[in-house]
């Protein structure tokens, strides 16, 4: 088993090899690189096959109707369309849904950053009371007396049994396979295929890199640097900095993917924004606000860049060309007994 | 005995090195680094935009703040330990340091 695992991972190695001698030196920041996987959790196709079912199975809220997938749905671009979370019994929490497509190349989760890990971050909605509300030691005594879930745990980690450590290890295991393909019209650009994107998704490209100035920020394959960031939006939320009373952490919040980006509307972390326009024109036009307490610590990269109408219209064309196809994950519909 | 501290302080500072850190697109250069106590590490800023070093290191707390381009910060290592900085703004830059 370890040898496919091994095997799939230099496979993609060398086809990526492969795809980066097609891109120009100025595009390889945009090419598919390797997952970072924690040494402490080596990933194998029984802990990705294990962390699915669990990620799917909504037997672990307490109204056993809320899974993982509610709020961060495949068919929603692994996020959801409401403004705000939606848990058990129609409980909003309060932020929007991120999606955790590409959440694999991150280092801190949640829009605030607050876990450090995948694994931490995965067991955070299951006792959220907004979200799961669920308490971990009843979902593990749930699980241990799941005759499937045991044998599938044991299968995953011999010996180890069915444990916060275990459980987390699943669910993140599974959610690092959650990346993107190199598939969308902007990937086959790249690879010099300069008919896969329109005209104006071309010049939205340029303004991206240069005059927009979004690169400073989206960057990377994923189309993020992970960066935390004071948007000015005005909302209450103080982001990052409830973590920590930290200067530069007041009111910011994760910079998101873009990959797939159509697909997760409403927008920021308020959910407040209905269309791709309007929030293009939000960052690149500086903020909502450049004065008074909404603008304190506002992020030096939202500044007013000038741009025309029809220059916005470039870039969400642009955008629209990170889309990719589907992941080819089947949801599961049967669940350990 | 304010001799023997005096001589004591001019030892360490005779001592006591300078390291540069440079923050260049995106990354700490070097990343890792070995220093003694009461070494410096001096922070230069080559990217274009501001950065935030800062370590939550019970021992070697410090904050910078925001770092603008071409300014220069320091920060002296105060007691043994191993320990990270990273950027307030950007977590993906992660500075290593072993105090021996």
């Amino acid at each position: 088993m370890k040898k496919t695992i091994i095997s799939t991972v230099l496979m993609s190695s060398i086809s990526l090899t492969l795809l980066n001698a097609q891109v120009s030196s100025d595009d390889q920041r945009w090419v598919k690189g390797p997952i970072p996987i924690p040494k402490n959790n080596p990933m194998t196709k029984e802990k990705i096959a294990l962390g699915k079912l669990i990620y799917f199975d909504t037997r672990l809220s307490s109204t056993k109707d809320v899974s993982c997938a509610t709020c961060h749905r495949p068919d929603s671009g692994w996020a959801t369309n409401d403004p705000y979370a939606v848990g058990i019994e129609g409980r909003e929490g309060p932020r929007n849904s991120p999606t955790i497509l590409n959440n694999a190349y991150n280092k801190k989760y949640f829009w605030d950053g607050r876990a450090k890990s995948l694994e931490e971050q995965s067991l955070g909605p299951i006792e959220a009371t907004v979200e799961m509300n669920m308490k971990l030691d009843v979902v593990l005594k749930n699980m241990n007396n799941t005759k499937g879930y045991v044998k599938l745990f044991e299968n995953a980690f011999p010996g180890k049994g069915i444990n916060r450590d275990t459980l987390s290890k699943a669910i993140a295991s599974f959610e690092r396979t959650v990346v993107s393909n190199p598939d969308s019209k902007f990937d086959k650009f790249i690879e010099g295929d300069k008919t896969a994107m329109s005209k104006d998704a071309i010049k939205g490209f340029e303004l991206f890199k240069g005059k927009a100035h979004c690169m400073d920020c989206h960057d990377n394959f994923q189309f993020t640097d992970g960066s935390f960031h004071n948007i000015a939006l005005g909302d209450a939320d103080e982001g990052r900095y409830k973590l920590k009373n930290r200067a530069s952490w007041y009111h910011s919040f994760k910079t998101p993917t873009l990959r797939d980006v159509t697909k997760t509307a409403p927008y920021f972390h308020d959910g407040s924004v209905k269309t791709l326009t309007e929030a293009t024109t939000i960052c690149a036009s500086g903020g909502k606000y450049s004065t008074g307490r909404n603008a304190k610590n506002k992020s030096t990269f939202i500044k007013d860049r000038h741009l025309t109408t029809e220059e916005i219209s470039q870039l969400v064309e642009f955008l629209k060309a990170l889309d990719g196809k589907p992941l080819n994950i089947t949801i599961p519909t049967k669940f350990p007994q | 005995m304010k001799k023997l501290i005096t001589i004591g302080l001019l030892i360490t500072t005779m001592y006591s090195a300078e390291h540069i850190i440079d923050q260049k697109n995106k990354h700490y250069v070097p990343n890792n680094i070995t220093v003694a106590v009461g070494d410096t590490l001096v922070f230069k800023n080559s990217d274009s935009f501001a950065h935030n070093a800062y370590t939550d290191d019970e021992k070697n707390e410090f904050d910078f703040g925001m770092q603008a381009p071409g300014k220069d910060k320091r920060v002296e290592i105060k007691e043994k330990s191993d320990f990270v900085i990273e950027c307030a703004i950007h977590p993906n830059m992660s500075l290593q340091v072993h105090v021996k």
